[in-house]
């Protein structure tokens, strides 16, 4: 056997982490052991209810309002409302950003009056809304289609903007008509950036229910959380929050799965 | 069919890309722009194609398109330009979609250019699942499919690897020996040129300004042989004498904006 | 004005109070001075807090008081549940019974309170609705009316009012519309019928002719609008100085009333002793004009006493709609012992 030489060694490895791997149960498992853990400082005295609810009154509270069947009323009533602003405000964005998009004239107009108007908080313009519409319907989907509009719009002719120019005049040397070009090349080209924009619309439609709410509204989650808020009943406070938090994954989950079918060629 | 150039200057802002530049390609043969990079060749094939305006002058069609021609200019681009979102044969049936054609007959169109190109076993796949070459087939598949007068070809190759352009190169250059169809064939590679072209127009630095224009009185089939060598090697110095000098010099610019156009 | 100016820099300040022999017996007081706060909102009613801090009585009490302000009636008793502030003073609304049932704040003296012959709480019906025979409290039967939230105390005072003119509360409709801007806007828009505001909203509404102001709370149905309120914690703990907030408190309750709460032999508004320069001070700490603050002036009472029997009435009455606990007895959420001969005590 040959020695080996002087000074031989292994080169160490130094290619430790920052990597991301998948782990499929982490989430589920962090969790469930925060809520344990929230339970048993509960249990334990560690925290006052005067200050949060145990996880348990949540529940008691949503068995509560199951009961009184007024769960599906709230829900119903707040999808309602979503559904409604959300696909209006999606329209009228798609409309007005693909004009923006694709005309210099209208992006000329309406990119400083967007980002003047983007930003106004839309409770600010409740006692507004309240003037022109009145507390019915109209005032509460309104707050939420101007709450979906300016992102979608903005998400719209960003996307627009993000489509290859090299695609079109690929189109244009084939001789394609306007329409085609715009119906072929820049609408599928903007998709992923508008289903982008819709992940992002979709939580300030969520975000706006309870704004939206604030206006006579007797059911809705919104509503709900607000008058257990001014009850300072905790518990069921929590308990639409809860509600919230499960659209939001509910409806985070649906557009992933629709972004994955219409984007498959990804 | 004839493509002439007459006259053709192009300015970006206060600069000027083409400087006069007048050319025409005739029926049936293969004329290779080279020249340094930024000479305005793909200027010059943008504006032959009318996908760009010139500032100057006039680019003239002679002679009528073959039957069944359905867009006489016609681009194969250098990135491909492949919609991701559709199949190879989607992307080749893209430019019959908007004329009338029987739903047969535009699949029989794009069978057939699939068939030509080699890529009849790929039709479903999606442009991310293939090759750079591969690509480039569905490219030259698209283009071939609408019939063309005229191939207006932007360094078709000069996005792949050295192995991929050679074959490519090959299998190209077999189907114009079948197929004879004009082309303008853009490179910075003079081999390319010496491979493919009847006609070798050579363009200077920017201003890109014609300097000569070299027949390789070779046909195509007959330049690999051993027999040919001395002839093609006297070419290859021929031309890099031409193009030699204003590479160095190119080379040594500094890149003032909107000076990026090839 | 020279001492304003040496104390303007901190470094300044630094100096002076270690150069300075006459500097010691000052800072060695206010080290003594025992030190709390209490949360409260920028407006009239609050005043007795303001006049006791600008006025000294809670220093002379032994007491450094710092003024924690708030926007929303909300937050008040909850800064007190948190621990933000160890007193807080505010109108009384069912999420107050709410905290105070779990072992939140307790009431331990008179704030405000609707008041016959002082025009504090405003019933306003639209002009429409007036047009159409809205012309007093008995005619909100079946009306619409204009809320903030539920629990709130424009809620209690339409209850209280139901109860007065033995109408069912269950037969107006309630708006809830969060705000008095959004209230106001409703109500100008004919979205509702009626609404309650105080006279401050009300008046200038009034004048512009949207509507008309059809008689005041304190003249149908008295009751207690807000309190001072503290931790029980701080009663077990810290009782003396409870004690000595509460005596300073009073105190400039009982001025306040003196100054501001006055009537002539015709029961016409008069001006008390010491009226102006009293307003001065409560419209320094609102940070608005003294004609502005004179129109909100609410009653007052002028030794802190409370009216028990409408808060155990406010408790019931949020119970029997289901929005206080029914386990939180009314009894425990005052401490009565704090100020003496409170009033309308249940038997």
């Amino acid at each position: 056997m040959a020695e080996p030489p002087r000074g031989e060694r292994a080169v160490p490895f130094r290619g430790h982490g920052f990597v991301l791997a998948r782990r499929r149960f982490a989430a589920p498992l962090f969790f469930f052991g925060m809520i344990a853990l929230w339970q048993v400082a509960c249990d334990r005295g560690w925290i006052s209810p005067l200050f949060l609810p145990s996880p348990y009154a949540v529940l008691l509270a949503f068995r509560e309002l199951i009961e009184a069947g007024t769960l599906a009323r709230h829900l119903g009533e707040s999808l309602f409302r979503m559904g409604l602003g959300w696909l209006f405000g999606t329209i009228a964005g798609l409309f007005v950003g693909f004009l923006m998009g694709i005309f210099s004239l209208s992006r000329a107009i309406g990119q400083p009056v967007v980002s003047a108007l983007f930003p106004i908080p839309k409770i600010a313009l409740l006692p507004l809304l309240i003037l022109w519409l009145g507390i019915g319907e109209a005032s509460k989907v309104t707050t939420i289609v101007l709450g979906v509009f300016f992102p979608t719009a903005i998400a719209t002719y960003s996307a627009i903007d993000n489509v290859p120019r090299n695609l079109i005049r690929m189109a244009q040397s084939f001789g394609l008509p306007w329409n085609a070009v715009l119906r072929k090349i820049v609408l599928p080209g903007a998709l992923p950036g508008i289903l982008a924009g819709f992940r992002i619309s979709v939580s300030i439609a969520l975000l706006l229910l309870t704004a939206a709410e604030m206006v006579g509204a007797e059911y809705g989650i919104g509503a709900f959380i607000l008058t257990a808020g001014n009850l300072m009943l905790t518990d069921q406070l929590l308990a639409g929050v809860v509600m919230l938090s499960a659209l939001g994954l509910g409806f985070g989950t649906l557009l992933a799965r629709l972004e994955r079918w219409l984007l498959r060629w990804r | 069919m004839e493509l002439a150039a007459e006259g053709i200057t192009h300015r970006y802002g206060g600069l000027t890309a083409l400087d006069a530049v007048s050319l025409t390609v005739r029926e049936g043969e293969i004329l290779a722009l080279i020249g340094p990079s930024g000479c305005g060749k793909s200027t010059l094939l943008g504006i032959l194609g009318g996908i760009l305006a010139p500032s100057e002058g006039r680019v003239l069609l002679r002679g009528e398109p073959p039957a069944g021609c359905l867009n006489p200019l016609t681009y194969i681009f250098q990135d491909f330009a492949l919609l991701p979102w559709r199949t190879v044969a989607g992307n080749v049936a893209l430019p019959l979609e908007h004329h009338r054609l029987a739903r047969a007959e535009r699949e029989a169109l794009v069978a057939n250019a699939l068939a030509r190109t080699g890529l009849s076993d790929f039709s479903d796949a999606y442009p991310k699942q293939l090759s750079g070459g591969m690509r480039q087939r569905v490219g030259i598949a698209r283009a071939l499919a609408v019939r063309p007068a005229i191939l207006l070809m932007d360094e078709p190759l000069s996005a792949l690897d050295a192995q991929t352009r050679d074959l490519l190169m090959e299998d190209f250059l077999a189907l114009w020996l079948r197929e004879r169809v004009t082309a303008v064939y853009v490179t910075h590679n003079l081999a390319e040129a010496l491979r493919l072209a009847d006609r070798v127009a050579v363009l200077s630095r920017r201003p890109g300004r014609l300097r000569e224009i070299v027949t390789i009185p070779l046909p195509q089939d007959r330049r690999a042989g051993p027999e040919a060598a001395a002839e093609m090697a006297r070419l290859h110095d021929r031309l890099w004498q031409l193009i030699r000098s204003e590479a160095e010099a190119a080379e040594r610019e500094i890149l003032a904006p909107g000076a990026l156009h090839g | 004005m020279r001492r304003r100016v040496l104390l303007g820099s901190l470094p300044a300040a630094a100096a002076y109070s270690v150069l300075s022999p006459l500097a010691l017996p000052r800072a060695a007081r206010a080290q003594a001075a025992t030190k709390t706060t209490v949360g409260l909102l920028r407006l009239a009613s609050s005043a007795p807090v303001f006049i006791a801090q600008e006025k000294g009585y809670f220093r002379e009490a032994g007491l450094d008081v710092e003024l924690k302000i708030f926007t929303a009636a909300a937050q008040v008793p909850n800064a007190v549940v948190s621990g933000d502030a160890e007193f807080g003073v505010t109108g009384l609304t069912a999420g107050f019974y709410n905290l105070s049932g779990r072992g939140g704040p307790v009431i331990i003296a008179a704030q405000s309170r609707d008041e016959k012959g002082f025009q504090l709480s405003a019933i306003m019906a639209t002009r429409a609705a007036y047009d159409a025979g809205l012309r007093s409290a008995a005619d909100l039967r079946g009306k619409r009316i204009a809320n903030t939230t539920a629990g709130s105390t424009f809620h209690y005072m339409i209850g209280r009012l139901a109860q007065a003119k033995n109408f069912p509360l269950s037969s107006v409709t309630l708006v809830n519309l969060q705000t008095l801007p959004n209230m106001a806007s409703a109500f100008k828009g004919g979205q509702v019928d009626a609404m309650i505001v105080p006279a401050t909203v009300a008046r200038p509404i009034e004048a512009e002719g949207a509507g008309r102001i059809i008689g005041w709370v304190g003249d149908e149905a008295p009751w207690q609008l807000g309190a001072l309120f503290t931790a029980p914690r701080m009663i077990a703990e810290k009782r003396p100085t409870v004690e000595r907030f509460v005596r300073a408190y009073v105190r400039a309750c009982g001025e306040y009333h003196a100054a501001f709460n006055q009537r002539d032999a015709a029961g016409n508004a008069t001006k008390g002793p010491g009226y102006d320069a009293l307003l001065g001070i409560v419209a320094k700490a609102m940070q608005q004009p003294p004609e502005r603050v004179a129109g909100s002036l609410a009653y007052i009472d002028p030794q802190g006493r409370l009216d028990v029997g409408d808060v155990h009435n406010q408790v019931r009455l949020w119970q029997s709609l289901g929005l206080v606990a029914a386990n939180v007895n009314p009894a425990s959420t005052i401490d009565l012992g704090f100020v003496q001969g409170h009033f309308n005590l249940p038997r």
